[in-house]
């Protein structure tokens, strides 16, 4: 299975460095690059789990572990992929799986490409364990390795290589953002790499606001896709490949995601080298020796870090410089020394209760998602054995809509703003109610017998 | 409209910085108006439909993506500067405390101080951060919900669960280091403990901008947000009750830009 990633991500990436133009060097680095890969795909799951320590909620473990968050350059069209620019023959061909692709693609949108690859696949996964509890595995993991044939621009070896139907069209739209992210990935894997890809990256360190990336990208969108497919595709690669440097002032787009332990070791290893002015990014990144960390992360949150320490008051005041300084008053009158620690007291309990009040509601939130969701599976389980005996199910939706309906009025009461009363017992009735929200959510698009 | 007005409100009192962090809710608006409005669409060429859904997801997606490099980019930042603090603690009770190498009471003070007022303040931007989450995660559940009323889709309960993982919308981490400012502050509070309980309001005057103006309307928001409206569901927040709402309404006074 390992092989067969590896090879793709092999032939798609000599395909676009050949359209760069750089297929010289690339032909030396290619052994190298799949060396590489196969150091990547063995690190990629660390990378994660060192980026995403947080996961909330996690109903279908392996499928929800792997479709992360996104830590760089998003696939917004990934989406678009069955839907969108497709012909109608894919489409077609697309229809009966139509909201189950459109769902994985969702899922696996905004990942990190190398890991979309691990994620398409999981989110294929999760669709099918949600919807028919089948495993696919093996039968489906190929085509989701082809799905992120990672942005080639000219269209014959989209054509080539595609095996999934309407994503192909969409790679422009994906941006070479995602190749150029991906080929960071091989930057930051791989030192035996870093200088080949230097080469080949020579003119990507521009720095470009993101926004601009944006912009242009919904303006193709705007525009007839297909159209613009190939009159566009030389523009959006050179402005991803701007955008990619935009976010770290390097061709590096990852997101590291710090934590009080990592910036400890940051730290400590500073400290080792003789300070923050004395540090070198080079020796931190040694020191620490903190895998997926990489050169540039290192120099970010070393230039923040310097920031801090050495200008706090530049710091404090950079993001609040419309707050009318208190010192000043502070230093014309002692009294006002009293107004100031009681200014600051309300302040602060001000600022404590807008605190308690978003982790409410955030949990709030959370659990209502939960529980739609919970509901939903009990739902389509219902409805699936509903089909094996097709006239019960008509009636077993109605009468539990009608069932359920006798409780939609003493929702509102249920919910009370404090966490502590919505725990499992209450959540029977509350399952209930949203069987309802779910039913009409489940039943909208299709036409049903029952009435609500 | 009135959660765009109430978001564009908070955008108005919100730092400066973040004013265009935050989730463009009018333009996803008119997006799915342009999807809606065209309903012909999609029953006949479905890939005009699908264009549009995918305009309107990749839309989405940017966003997101937007909120989650400016979220770990202050959460970086809110690491590094709690570290900070920490360490500015320590240094000015091992120099100027008590037991330090040069006690001195009035250094000891301007610094405790000057301390005070940063933890407050970066208590106050991590839970303005936080809430900066929060508001964006609403306006992408409203907009969703919107989508799938008017064009029947089935984006929303897919989409959210994708949205509850991302890195914007996990803020245990932050969180985290604003309780212990709270608990720091409490201590150091109690340090230099003051007589007298002045009404602050006169204070509140001169300090009411940035952080402080923020956190009132942030509150204030999130109270109107979640009065029972029309389409108040079963996915719907409950009420919020402030208990001084009314006193908050006051700080909302003296207000240098007109609120519509």
């Amino acid at each position: 299975m390992k092989a067969h990633p590896v090879l793709s991500i092999q032939r798609s990436s000599e395909r676009q460095l050949s359209n760069h133009g750089a297929s010289g060097a690339l032909s030396s680095s290619l052994p190298v690059l799949s060396s590489t890969l196969e150091e990547k795909y063995s690190m990629l799951p660390n990378c994660q789990q060192l980026l995403m320590e947080r996961e909330l909620v996690n109903t279908n473990s392996l499928a929800l572990h792997a479709s992360l968050p996104s830590n760089k350059g998003v696939v917004g069209p990934m989406l678009a992929s069955t839907s969108g620019f497709s012909t109608d023959l894919q489409f077609s061909s697309v229809v009966p799986l139509e909201r189950h692709s459109r769902k994985s693609f969702l899922i696996s949108q905004s990942s990190d490409n190398g890991a979309s690859m691990l994620l398409t696949h999981h989110s294929r996964t999760l669709q099918s364990t949600m919807s028919s509890n089948s495993d696919c595995w093996s039968k489906e993991s190929l085509p989701n390795f082809f799905e992120y044939p990672v942005n080639t621009p000219s269209m014959d070896i989209q054509a080539g290589s595609n095996n999934n139907g309407g994503c192909v069209m969409t790679e422009e739209l994906c941006k070479q953002n995602d190749w150029q992210v991906w080929a960071d990935q091989l930057i930051n894997d791989g030192d035996s790499l870093t200088s080949n890809w230097n080469e080949i990256f020579v003119d990507t360190n521009i720095e470009d606001p993101e926004s601009k990336e944006m912009k242009s990208a919904t303006k193709i969108l705007t525009t007839q896709p297909q159209a613009l497919q190939q009159i566009s595709s030389p523009s959006l690669e050179s402005s991803s490949l701007n955008l990619a440097s935009s976010a770290s002032s390097a061709p590096n787009k990852t997101r590291m995601h710090w934590t009080p332990e990592l910036h400890e070791a940051f730290v400590e290893a500073v400290n080792k080298l003789g300070g923050g002015e004395k540090a070198t990014p080079k020796g931190v990144l040694k020191l620490m020796k903190v895998e997926g960390l990489t050169i540039y992360h290192v120099k970010s949150h070393l230039q923040k870090y310097r920031t801090a320490r050495y200008r706090p008051d530049s710091l404090e005041g950079s993001s609040e410089k419309k707050l009318t300084p208190i010192k000043e008053v502070a230093s014309l009158d002692l009294k006002t020394g009293v107004e100031i620690t009681e200014a600051l007291r309300l302040q602060m309990e001000l600022q404590k209760c807008l605190h308690e009040q978003l982790e409410i509601q955030r949990n709030l939130q959370l659990q209502i998602e939960e529980q739609g969701r919970y509901l939903k599976m009990i739902f389509e389980r219902q409805s699936g054995a509903g089909d094996l005996l097709k006239a019960s199910s008509p009636s077993s939706l109605g009468s539990s809509s009608a069932q359920t309906t006798d409780n939609v009025p003493s929702s509102p009461s249920k919910n009370e703003p404090s966490c502590s009363r919505l725990d499992n017992g209450e959540s029977e009735n509350a399952r209930a109610d949203a069987i309802t929200a779910s039913v009409q959510l489940l039943s909208g698009p299709t036409p049903s017998p029952q009435s609500e | 409209m009135k959660f765009g007005k109430r978001l564009k409100r908070q955008i108005q009192e919100s730092l400066p910085s973040w004013r265009d962090k935050f989730l463009s809710y009018k333009d996803l608006k008119k997006l799915v108006r342009l999807i809606s409005s065209a309903p012909a669409a999609a029953a006949n060429g479905s890939s005009e439909y699908g264009k549009a859904e995918a305009e309107f997801v990749y839309l989405l997606n940017s966003e997101i993506e937007k909120f989650n490099a400016f979220f770990m980019e202050e959460e970086e930042d809110f690491i590094i500067r709690h570290k900070e603090l920490q360490q500015r603690i320590q240094r000015a009770i091992g120099t100027w405390g008590p037991n330090g190498n040069q006690p001195s009471q009035i250094d000891y003070g301007k610094e405790m101080e000057k301390i005070r007022k940063d933890i407050v303040d970066f208590h106050g931007e991590m839970v303005l951060l936080m809430n900066y989450s929060n508001i964006n995660y609403t306006g992408l559940a409203k907009i969703l919900k919107k989508y799938d009323k008017r064009t029947g889709g089935l984006l929303r309960s897919l989409f959210i669960q994708k949205v509850l993982q991302q890195p914007f919308f996990t803020t245990d981490l932050i969180s985290q280091l604003a309780k212990e400012c709270e608990s720091s502050i409490d201590a150091l509070f109690t340090v230099a403990e003051e007589e007298q309980v002045w009404g602050g309001r006169e204070a509140i005057k001169v300090s009411g901008e940035g952080i402080f103006r923020n956190t009132v309307q942030a509150l204030l928001t999130m109270q109107e947000i979640r009065r029972a409206s029309s389409t108040y569901s079963h996915f719907s927040l409950p009420p919020l009750n402030l208990p001084d709402s009314d006193l908050m309404l006051l700080f909302q006074l003296n207000s240098p830009i007109p609120i519509p």
